[in-house]
């Protein structure tokens, strides 16, 4: 531990966990509204590949990072319209709909990759844009204010989002949806409309989150960039029971204890690193285990809104 | 239903089940075509190679064991109203439960290990399973999220068991490290049914125990409660059945398949636990479950279908020298066409619209069509 | 619903036959060597895969495409599907399969006993069998040199690793890559840390950072995860990475410092050679300084960097190391 002042290693462990936390935001907060509206979307992590692999391209061709956030953004759209057709449209099972655009985007996302890209290459994305004086208070600001804007707008989401959810009438339509799809009906709703834009905003999110991947985070795309990140996003949004604050807490224990594991490790800390790594996972199983027993869910979850079948 | 409605029914689901497929490959073509091949020449390597000699129908057949188990696994918890992604993580936990117990007693003669080995297989993902099945029954935590973090999990764990305590001794004594453990004591080797492949009696296995669910799933009071269980958990607990403990049980089962099927791919195919042994079964076997249409006997064929088309895609991309990430896609667009198709299959008055002007009279026929239909 | 089983197995008959009808033959004869080759990654991942990739296409392109068939599977990292597709090679009488890893190892094997005709290699790894040649880069003796230069240049005093999975190769060049470093400067902070993905650039970049962010000036690592890592580093000057299996400067070319890399042509043309007199496998084969299948490249952009009295240290350990005066030892101590 030489050479190591712990308060820097504090500092550290937590700007590392604010860093991480940003495409697990972006997507578990796109897939709350997805679920709040009774759809379980399991195609996140394939959204964020494409939109990892669009972010990338587009930046890489154009040179503008910022087209490149937007481009991904419309491919999210237009998978998020995918989703929609064949589990809201087609009344498709959720989980293996999801399933199946997970491994469409990922094989075309790495075939797109192979045939116009070809090589591994980085690009220039975003730098950290430290806020002014915000970023040089002490400890704070180097947690808080010195990441790219993509990071705080994550953060921002959080607080718009649960805005949007509560205080307006398009939320509580997409809260009435998930919970009384037929009610809502009755009163005029369009259930599979509403359910459509929010799997359009799931998937907006979702390739924003890839492309913070590519764009704001490693400044190049791989092959299966997102390893896993979409899953846990979606694990997230059970975990912050399908509130963006706890979604948010949720986020931050997941990417802290991420980052505490990484640190730990490069501080020479000596354990099998096996149990490192899962040590988030552990760390969210129980955390759900010691939660409130029965707690709300969406109660139309997972089930296709039929008109016809009341 | 009179018979002859059944058999009509069953053979437009076959060809609604065609006609996905055939749409997936079309959309497929697009993308070989953009690859830079010609997508007659691939898809005819797609569709021969599973037949071109023993290599290709022994490979399907290996492949479609253990998403049969897995399958079976799944159909189980499905019909009780619980679903088991957390294929992956039960199929090592159990190979690698299985493994132990078997270098524990490795002198053993094999009609007594060889059962007790699977039956450790199927405890070790039982419990793996059971658990997730325990946290939703009792804690109310999603098995979604459960079972996707539990394969995280039992990953690591094997990986470090297989790295460190359970390493080939071999790998050490050379210095290379490969994570893999010993080949397990010869005796209890499944057999090799054809030369120069590597099929084996697994398979036959498998397809037994899909008459087994069968029979266990229609024939006895816990299969009838736990199918009550999955059709209305309310409904069932009103009659008095204890729908958490059945939930729990189904998810049980579900892993102990998965284990099963983790320590057949063992004993039939690799002879000793190494990394990414799960080889993505755990999630197809999902897909094979409701290509089977959620039935035990069903799944058979949809696993061997399964295991053709995986294969043949597989081949494919090597005939023709395009990116291997075309297959995942390819796999991917079947999927979304056949559950998007889905629905024609279970509201067929959609697709009758499409052929006849509707008339006052349909919508009562069609009705009647549904609650005919609603039988399993 | 059994009715529509019986149908679905029908059907699958019917595509039997349909199959059999529309069979065309791929028979293909002539004498040309026949070389498939088997990934776990992709053939573009700027480390293990595409090294092998790369020395192959310029075999073929030396040899001709008239002498020599190559084919190529990629992104098989679980043993299920490689054990297909090697089997497949097998059975469609390739005379060499490359099956790239040290993990196929059980597979070549279970397929080697089914196919005594045909030439199987596989590496990094130690077993032969009659028909079946093991590889091996000297990684080790690279290793050591990224070390030992990385223990003399660092400024901080820390120098780091960032590791894909605790296993196999990765173990192999960490350790030479410590006793470098310790060799240079037993003072040195020497830490490691791993991602626990061989594929995860996005995890090796955030691990680089955090390396960096404790003091780190000197980074190392192997496997595809790697190139993630050295993007990371090009975003702070003052800090270098040593590169292996490949060199990565192109993408990082004033943070690449210098780079063990394999040229593994060599030693394909040798399993050519051997086949020929009629040696079909048993042998070890290295990738080594001595015949310069293994290189140590200093990026030339940043070789003024280097002070002489260091880069003869590092020549003049090059040179022990060929001529066997220093021996890099290995992780369990043998061979």
């Amino acid at each position: 531990m030489q050479g190591v002042v712990i308060s820097n290693v504090v500092i550290g462990i937590l700007a590392t966990g604010v860093r991480l936390l940003a495409p697990f935001l972006f997507a578990s907060i796109g897939e709350m509204f997805c679920q709040r509206s009774g759809v379980f979307n399991l195609g996140v992590e394939g959204i964020m590949m494409m939109g990892a692999f669009v972010g990338f391209f587009v930046t890489l061709r154009l040179g503008n990072p910022y087209l490149g956030v937007v481009m991904a953004i419309l491919i999210g759209i237009a998978l998020g319209l995918l989703m929609a057709l064949v589990s809201v449209t087609m009344q498709a099972p959720q989980g293996i709909s999801g399933i199946g655009l997970y491994m469409f985007c990922w094989g075309l996302s790495g075939l797109l990759f192979r045939i116009y890209v070809g090589f591994i290459t980085s690009i220039e994305g975003f730098k950290p844009l430290p806020i002014p004086g915000l970023a040089s208070i002490p400890v704070l600001g180097p947690i808080l204010f010195q990441h790219n804007w993509l990071v705080y707008l994550s953060i921002l989401l959080v607080p718009i989002s649960w805005f949007v959810l509560f205080k307006t009438d398009w939320g509580l339509k997409v809260q009435a949806v998930g919970v009384t799809p037929q009610a809502a009906d009755t009163l005029g709703v369009n259930v599979n409309a509403v359910r459509y834009q929010c799997l359009m905003l799931g998937g907006a999110l979702a390739g924003l989150a890839g492309a913070f991947l590519t764009v704001g985070q490693a400044n190049m795309y791989a092959d299966n960039i997102t390893a896993g990140r979409g899953f846990i996003a979606v694990a997230l949004v059970y975990f912050g029971r399908w509130n963006p604050v706890g979604v948010l807490l949720g986020s931050l224990l997941f990417s802290m204890m991420n980052s505490l594991q990484l640190w730990l490790q490069v501080l020479g800390i000596n354990f099998p690193y096996e149990f490192a790594v899962i040590l988030p996972y552990v760390v969210t199983i129980a955390a759900l285990a010691v939660a409130v027993r029965h707690v709300w869910a969406p109660t139309a979850l997972g089930k296709p809104f039929r008109r016809e079948s009341i | 239903m009179k018979r002859s409605n059944r058999v009509a029914q069953s053979l437009s689901q076959l060809a609604l089940l065609m006609g996905a497929l055939l749409m997936a490959l079309l959309v497929g073509a697009i993308l070989i075509g953009i690859a830079g091949a010609n997508p007659l020449v691939a898809y005819r390597a797609m569709f021969l190679g599973p037949f071109s000699g023993r290599f290709g129908m022994t490979e399907s057949l290996v492949k479609a064991t253990p998403l049969l188990l897995v399958g079976l696994g799944v159909i189980t918890s499905f019909r009780s109203g619980i679903l088991n992604i957390g294929g992956e993580g039960q199929m090592v936990i159990g190979a690698i439960a299985g493994t132990a117990v078997a270098f524990a007693f490795s002198q053993w003669p094999a009609f007594i290990l060889l059962p007790l080995v699977l039956i450790a297989s199927v405890l070790a993902g039982a419990v793996w399973g059971g658990f997730a099945g325990w946290l939703k029954a009792r804690l109310n935590v999603n098995e979604i999220l459960s079972t996707v973090m539990l394969n995280s999990i039992a990953l690591q764990l094997c990986l470090y068991l297989i790295r460190g305590p359970m390493i080939d001794p071999e790998e050490v004594a050379y210095g290379t490290g490969t994570p893999q453990t010993a080949q397990l004591p010869r005796q209890i080797w499944m057999a090799r049914l054809v030369r120069g492949t590597r099929f084996h009696w697994g398979f036959f296995l498998a397809v037994a125990l899909a008459f087994v669910v069968f029979i266990f799933l229609w024939r006895t009071t816990i299969g009838y409660r736990m199918r009550a269980a999955g059709e209305g958990p309310n409904a069932a607990r009103a009659a008095g059945i204890d729908v958490e403990k059945y939930q729990i049980l189904a998810m049980a089962l579900a892993g102990g398949f998965a284990g099963l099927a983790g320590m057949v791919e063992v004993l039939g195919v690799h002879r000793r636990v190494l990394e990414g042994l799960s080889a993505g079964y755990g999630f197809s076997g999902i897909v094979v479950a409701l290509f089977g249409r959620l039935h035990p006997i069903g799944a058979i064929p949809a696993a061997i279908l399964f295991g053709m088309l995986t294969l043949g895609a597989d081949m494919m991309q090597r005939a023709v020298a395009i990116p291997a990430a075309i297959v995942m896609a390819i796999q991917g667009l079947v999927v979304l066409f056949v559950v998007g198709s889905d629905i024609l299959v279970r509201h067929p008055e959609i697709w009758q619209r499409w052929f006849r002007k509707k008339s006052p009279g349909t919508q009562g026929r069609l009705e009647a069509d549904r609650a005919g239909s609603g039988n399993q | 619903m059994n009715k529509f089983t019986k149908v679905l197995t029908a059907a699958i008959v019917l595509g039997l036959f349909v199959g059999v009808c529309v069979l065309g033959g791929f028979v293909e004869a002539n004498n040309k060597v026949r070389i498939a080759l088997v990934l776990a990654s992709t053939t573009d991942d700027m480390a293990w895969s595409q090294s092998m990739y790369e020395a192959l296409l310029a075999l073929e392109e030396q040899m001709g495409k008239d002498n020599l068939e190559l084919v190529v599977s990629e992104r098989l990292e679980n043993p299920v599907d490689a054990g297909a597709a090697i089997r497949q090679y097998a059975d469609q009488g390739f005379d060499i399969v490359i099956a790239h890893g040290a993990q196929f190892q059980s597979v070549v094997f279970e397929v080697a006993e089914d196919f005594p005709e045909t030439s199987f290699a596989y590496g990094s790894a130690f077993k032969t069998g009659p028909n079946v040649f093991a590889y091996e880069p000297l990684a080790q003796q690279g290793a050591y040199l990224n070390g030992l230069l990385a223990g003399y240049m660092t400024k901080t005093g820390v120098v780091a690793i960032v590791g894909p999975v605790e296993s196999g190769d990765a173990v192999k060049y960490n350790y030479g890559f410590e006793q470098g470093v310790k060799a240079a400067n037993p003072d040195v902070n020497f830490r490691i840390a791993y991602t626990g993905s061989f594929g995860d650039v996005v995890g090796a970049g955030e691990l680089a950072k955090i390396h960096m962010d404790a003091g780190a000036d000197f980074l190392t690592g192997s496997a595809q995860q790697a190139v993630g890592a050295v993007r990371a580093c090009a975003e702070r000057s003052g800090v270098y990475w040593m590169s292996t299996d490949m060199d990565q400067s192109s993408l990082a070319p004033d943070t690449v410092l210098a780079a063990q890399v394999y040229h593994w042509d060599k030693l394909v043309a040798e399993m050519l050679e051997l086949r020929k007199q009629g040696i079909r496998g048993g042998k070890h084969l290295y990738l080594s300084f001595v015949d310069d299948s293994l290189e140590f490249r200093i990026n030339p952009r940043l070789a003024d960097r280097i002070p002489a009295d260091i880069m003869e240290k590092i020549e003049k350990a090059k040179q022990d190391i060929v001529d066997g005066t220093l021996v890099i030892e290995l992780p369990g101590g043998t061979k």
